[in-house]
């Protein structure tokens, strides 16, 4: 039977208090809609002194308008954001994004800022304690071996968040507050392409507020996931892709990102590059799907097939493209 | 930590460990054995509970976090006898092993709540994030339309 370690909990009322906590514990985790982390916990992913439930701090929930950008707190659950008019009207990308995570139950509870912090998934990795050490441990928890790629010292564990490639999409980027104060990091310097690493957040650091800015406001925007069960699970391969035309029908912007194949979601800059300024052909088309299709480097982290991921990959990126450019 | 909560409509005190999930403190400490536990993991939703309102799956909620919250169970959508919802799914028998029930009556709860007349495609949107194993949700999906026309009437 699984059951959940006892922790020390934390609950600080406003930031700078969790900041303080931040600053005097090191062996600490954060809490905030509990969807990916108390499963973690339970399954000794992660073994904490103490957890900082930051779910009650009202000053991180909800949508602002500052002067160049839209900031969304840290605490907005999904289906806050997906639901949102506003948000659907101006960042269609994001409001589609959110509302395919996981099942209504999952949207109700988690929160954008987790979302993005979502920890790698993969299948030697998203165990409980007795199944991964039936099997010795992998690289990234416990133990010295890669079972997607054995002899490999490198974790390929899939980053699996759905609303990171959709904000990638819109130039957003994040408020992160420490005990040093605050800083402003763009989404795309976040991630690591690493399994273990993941993105650039320490210990002692949490993400505040997500800023997206109005430049990017009216974009037309797609997402689509391909998923075993298409009611709850996470991606196996996702494609977000914000972006409108001209009166020409010309291509003026376009950002593609792909989610769920590499240890971090990516933007494929080399669409962006071929497209803007010419009208979508058949020609084009095939060519972005072939540079989506070569930045997509899935692994065995899955039960489903790598060539299978990477096909769908390029499927959708097809899609996306002729919907918005066409 | 001492946690307050509001359970259909009563107040309990619990003495619990603050990591403790909510479902494990409605089973053990409060007795309420409606709610179940399928997954552990967020998958199925057969642990759905309403928190202030909103639907949650109760096996990923710290109780810690619901603190001076109102939660509803299963047990609560009745009022001494069954509500409509609950008689249309056993009049359409809707329940095979039964397991996944309570948390349907909760998410289509929630629905109607908010949608009292949706379409088939609005029913399996909102019980999209509970699993059932043994109907192929035809006759869930039934029930449901079923008491969204007894509310009407």
């Amino acid at each position: 039977m699984i059951t959940m370690p006892q922790f020390r909990v934390l609950q600080p009322e406003n930031v700078s208090q969790a900041v303080e906590f931040l600053a005097k514990h090191k062996n600490l985790r954060v809490l905030a809609g509990g969807s990916d982390l108390v499963v973690n916990l339970r399954n000794k992913l992660f073994t904490p002194e103490y957890v900082l439930d930051i779910k009650g701090i009202k000053d991180l929930q909800g949508i602002k308008e500052n002067q160049d950008h839209f900031s969304i707190g840290t605490l907005t659950t999904l289906t806050e954001i997906s639901q949102n008019p506003f948000i659907k009207e101006i960042y269609p990308v994001l409001a589609k994004a959110a509302g395919l995570v996981a099942g209504p139950n999952i949207r109700n509870m988690g929160t954008i800022g987790g979302n993005i912090c979502l920890d790698t998934r993969c299948y030697w990795y998203n165990q409980s304690y007795f199944w991964r050490k039936s099997c010795n441990f992998c690289l990234k928890k416990d133990g010295d071996i890669c079972h997607v790629a054995p002899g490999g010292k490198y974790c390929w564990a899939a980053y699996s968040g759905d609303t990171a490639p959709a904000l990638l999409t819109l130039d957003a980027s994040i408020k992160i507050a420490n005990p040093k104060g605050e800083k402003t990091l763009a989404l795309k310097d976040f991630f690591v392409m690493d399994g273990i690493k993941k993105y650039n957040l320490e210990s002692n650091e949490i993400i505040t507020e997500i800023l997206i800015p109005k430049a990017s406001a009216g974009l037309q925007g797609v997402y689509k996931k391909f998923r075993i069960r298409d009611s709850v699970d996470y991606p196996l391969a996702g494609v977000a892709i914000a972006g409108k035309v001209d009166k020409e029908g010309n291509c003026q912007k376009i950002s593609v990102a792909l989610t769920a194949v590499n240890p971090a979601p990516v933007l494929v800059t080399e669409i962006t590059d071929l497209l803007v300024g010419k009208k979508l052909t058949d020609d084009l088309v095939e060519k972005s799907v072939e540079l989506a299709r070569k930045t997509a480097k899935p692994m065995k982290t899955t039960l489903s097939t790598m060539p299978y991921r990477r096909h769908m990959i390029g499927v959708f990126v097809k899609q996306g493209l002729e919907e918005i450019l066409k | 930590m001492s946690v307050q909560l509001n359970i259909n409509n009563k107040d309990y005190v619990v003495e619990v460990a603050p990591m403790k999930r909510l479902l494990d403190v409605l089973r053990e400490d409060i007795g309420l054995t409606g709610t179940k536990e399928g997954c552990g993991e967020g998958e199925c939703g057969a642990c759905s509970v309403f928190i202030d309102g909103s639907v949650v799956n109760s096996c990923l909620v710290p109780v810690c976090q619901t603190n001076g919250s109102k939660i509803t169970t299963v047990e609560g959508l009745s009022n001494n006898e069954l509500s409509k919802l609950q008689q249309a799914f056993i009049d359409c028998n809707a329940a095979q092993c039964g397991i996944c029930i309570p948390g349907m009556l909760i998410a289509a709860q929630a629905l109607l709540d908010l949608n009292p007349n949706p379409s088939r495609g609005e029913i399996r949107e909102a019980i999209a994030g509970n699993l059932c194993r043994c109907t192929g949700y035809m006759k869930i999906v039934d029930a449901i339309e079923i008491a969204a026309t007894a509310n009407k009437g």
